[in-house]
């Protein structure tokens, strides 16, 4: 309510009471929106944050092992595991836990004691540069083939661009990364093979070191949103508004703006909401083929060590990322196409 | 079903392909020429007729390790497919039918299993229970599961709200004779598309998984770990990647194509089911995991 009194005062001085009425039609459609999409997602927090939680119970390692060894007496490992809180019963521990990752506090690991925050805070730069680079690629290039395929439909562009997608989503994103290893680097020498830069040393150096392994990762996404795309748009081509509007005598370029992109897109957009867990979950291959030190790597070795919290803390951090990017996309998606909304 | 898919050009190609990949599965290592874990003195090996693709870092020969190497790829691929469809499909099936808080809380489940980024969930849970092919399997198999859950639901709901079900039911007709005859035949195409695609998917995160060196350990021969000990020796030998990555592409691909042409014969099934959705539900995802 307090929306419209703000906005109604101005809309009558215009004397446009409809913007009004539209300007809370957006408001209130946004919340709905939000609340709907808050509704899903929340239950998704948390049962995915019990089930890693539920990992060293699972798993029944314990920091002991790590730290002390095989000659470990009973009385050192009960006090270590006492210095982690692991002496208390299940749910005191997980209450403790999620209350620690509600404020950012994410453990100790058990290999070295360092808070997990602290240490995953660097890999993570790495790991989130290479992801978005690689959903700006993706996403670019995913558009502008799908776009194409879509207005030159039934032609060989379009046939080339097909079939060229459909062989780019077969080919695992670790073949992708050993031959952009193998022509770019090692033959063509051209970028860097391995290894990361910060932004802070130029350019050019940090997009280098980068640029191959986001590459390797948009592969999968750029096929996703190329097909979804070039779906959308060809069933919108064939709707009626589409005819009315040729007849009409509107341009190509209006009616591929106006009426097919605005009404074709919706799909693209939502595979977005897929494909992102993909590139978080596929970071850890190709911070493995690039040797980046990023927090697919830091969660692969935490792992093989047994180190529970430093794993845990990874997979809460992703789970915060692709559930925050999730709500984007469906903010997005309610505005895009309101069709959507109707029913969760 | 089977006769109308290998009336299909598609149909036999991929099931064509499939079986030469089965049998090189099966007698694989039966066939391969050397041992795949003897080194030998001839390291990194050119193409030459005792070593028909040559030798990796360690001089073992590269066509032995691939042939020995292919059960443990694709066997796993179809395990894991199997356990998907077991904890997806029941459950799936169920939701219809066991009342409203086991369908929320399987539809959360789902969600969030939909949700997760995939390889690194993978990656750390099974390095976590222990780092055995066994574990690696278990946790691919439940990360797919999502797949066949929404399938089975969707199939299942149509069934269960179709008049013939319900004519069938009036008749007189048994429980055991109306799944059999109406609900079987409704759910077979579609859980064989996700069936295929699910075992493409699978096989490429269990090679992703053996890339990683997690679930099979190195010295055991995978594609997947040929292809990352591969790595290593680019500058040596640029060509070897290309066997395994070969292999790895051709598989999935014609998993792919086996689900692309069940889907086309049952053209019909396929349909229906399509549109017999319940109520247009907004979710996360659908899983299009063969991408």
């Amino acid at each position: 309510m307090a929306v419209s009194s703000a906005v109604h005062p101005i809309a009558v001085e215009d004397g446009h009471g409809v913007t009004a009425a539209r300007a809370r039609h957006a408001v209130r459609g946004l919340l709905t929106n939000f609340g709907r999409t808050i509704a899903i997602f929340v239950p998704v927090f948390f049962v995915a944050t019990f089930a890693t939680f539920l990992l060293r119970a699972l798993s029944g390692l314990n920091p002991a092992r790590i730290q002390l060894g095989q000659n470990a007496t009973p009385l050192e490992i009960n006090r270590l595991e006492a210095s982690y809180g692991l002496d208390r019963g299940f749910f005191a521990q997980y209450g403790s836990w999620l209350a620690g990752v509600l404020h950012g506090n994410l453990g100790r690991s058990w290999s070295n004691g360092y808070p997990v925050a602290v240490l995953i805070r660097d890999g993570l730069t790495i790991s989130l540069t290479v992801a978005t680079l690689a959903l700006v690629l993706g996403v670019g290039f995913g558009l502008a083939l799908g776009a194409l395929a879509a207005v030159r439909r039934a032609t060989w562009i379009d046939r080339g661009i097909t079939s060229l997608l459909s062989i780019v989503s077969t080919v695992p994103a670790f073949v992708i990364g050993i031959v952009l290893v193998e022509v770019v680097a090692v033959e063509l020498k051209l970028l860097p093979s391995a290894g990361f830069v910060p932004f802070s040393q130029g350019f050019w150096p940090w997009l280098s070191h980068v640029l191959l392994p986001a590459l390797a990762l948009s592969f999968g996404c750029m096929s996703s949103v190329a097909r979804q795309l070039r779906a959308g748009l060809i069933g919108a081509y064939r709707e009626n508004y589409v005819i009315g509007a040729t007849v009409r005598g509107l341009s190509r370029r209006r009616i591929f703006f106006r009426h097919v992109l605005k009404n074709g897109i919706g799909p693209a957009v939502a595979v977005l909401g897929l494909e992102f867990p993909a590139l978080i979950g596929g970071s850890v291959i190709v911070e493995s083929i690039f040797a980046l030190a990023g927090f697919g790597q830091f969660a692969a070795t935490s792992a093989q060590m047994g180190d529970v919290p430093s794993v845990q803390g990874v997979l809460v951090v992703s789970i915060v990322l692709v559930v925050t990017f999730n709500l984007i996309v469906n903010l997005l998606l309610g505005r895009i196409s309101p069709a959507s909304q109707r029913g969760v | 079903m089977i006769r109308r898919v290998l009336a299909q050009p598609t149909g036999r190609l991929a099931v064509g392909m499939l079986s030469v990949i089965a049998l090189l599965a099966i007698f694989g290592s039966v066939l391969a020429p050397c041992s795949p874990l003897t080194n030998s003195a001839h390291q990194l090996a050119p193409i030459s007729a005792s070593h028909w693709l040559g030798t990796d870092y360690l001089g073992r020969d590269t066509l032995s390790r691939l042939l020995a190497g292919s059960r443990a790829s694709i066997v796993g691929a179809v395990e894991v497919g199997i356990i998907a469809l077991f904890v997806g499909a029941i459950p799936g099936a169920a939701s219809v039918y066991l009342g409203r808080v086991f369908e929320w809380v399987t539809l959360r489940l789902v969600d969030t299993l939909i949700s997760l980024p995939f390889l690194l969930v993978a990656v750390a849970v099974t390095a976590l229970l222990g780092n055995g092919i066994t574990q690696a399997l278990l946790v691919v198999g439940v990360l797919l599961a999502p797949s066949f859950y929404r399938v089975s639901r969707a199939a299942a709901l149509s069934v269960a709200r179709s008049q013939y079900v319900e004519a069938a039911e009036i008749s007189g007709a048994s429980e055991a004779w109306i799944v059999r005859r109406h609900v079987w035949s409704k759910i077979l195409p579609p859980i064989s598309v996700s069936l295929a695609q699910t075992i493409g998917a699978g096989f490429v995160v269990v090679s992703s998984l053996s890339f990683l060196g997690i679930g099979v350990q190195p010295p055991a021969p995978t594609w997947g770990g040929m292809l990352s000990s591969d790595l290593s020796y680019l500058s040596y030998q640029p060509w070897a990647p290309v066997a395994p990555a070969v292999l790895i592409i051709a598989t999935v691909w014609a998993c792919n194509l086996l689900a692309d042409s069940i889907r086309d014969v049952s053209g019909e099934a396929g349909r229906a089911f399509a549109s017999a959705r319940p109520k247009r539900r907004r979710q996360l995802a659908r899983p299009e995991v063969g991408a």
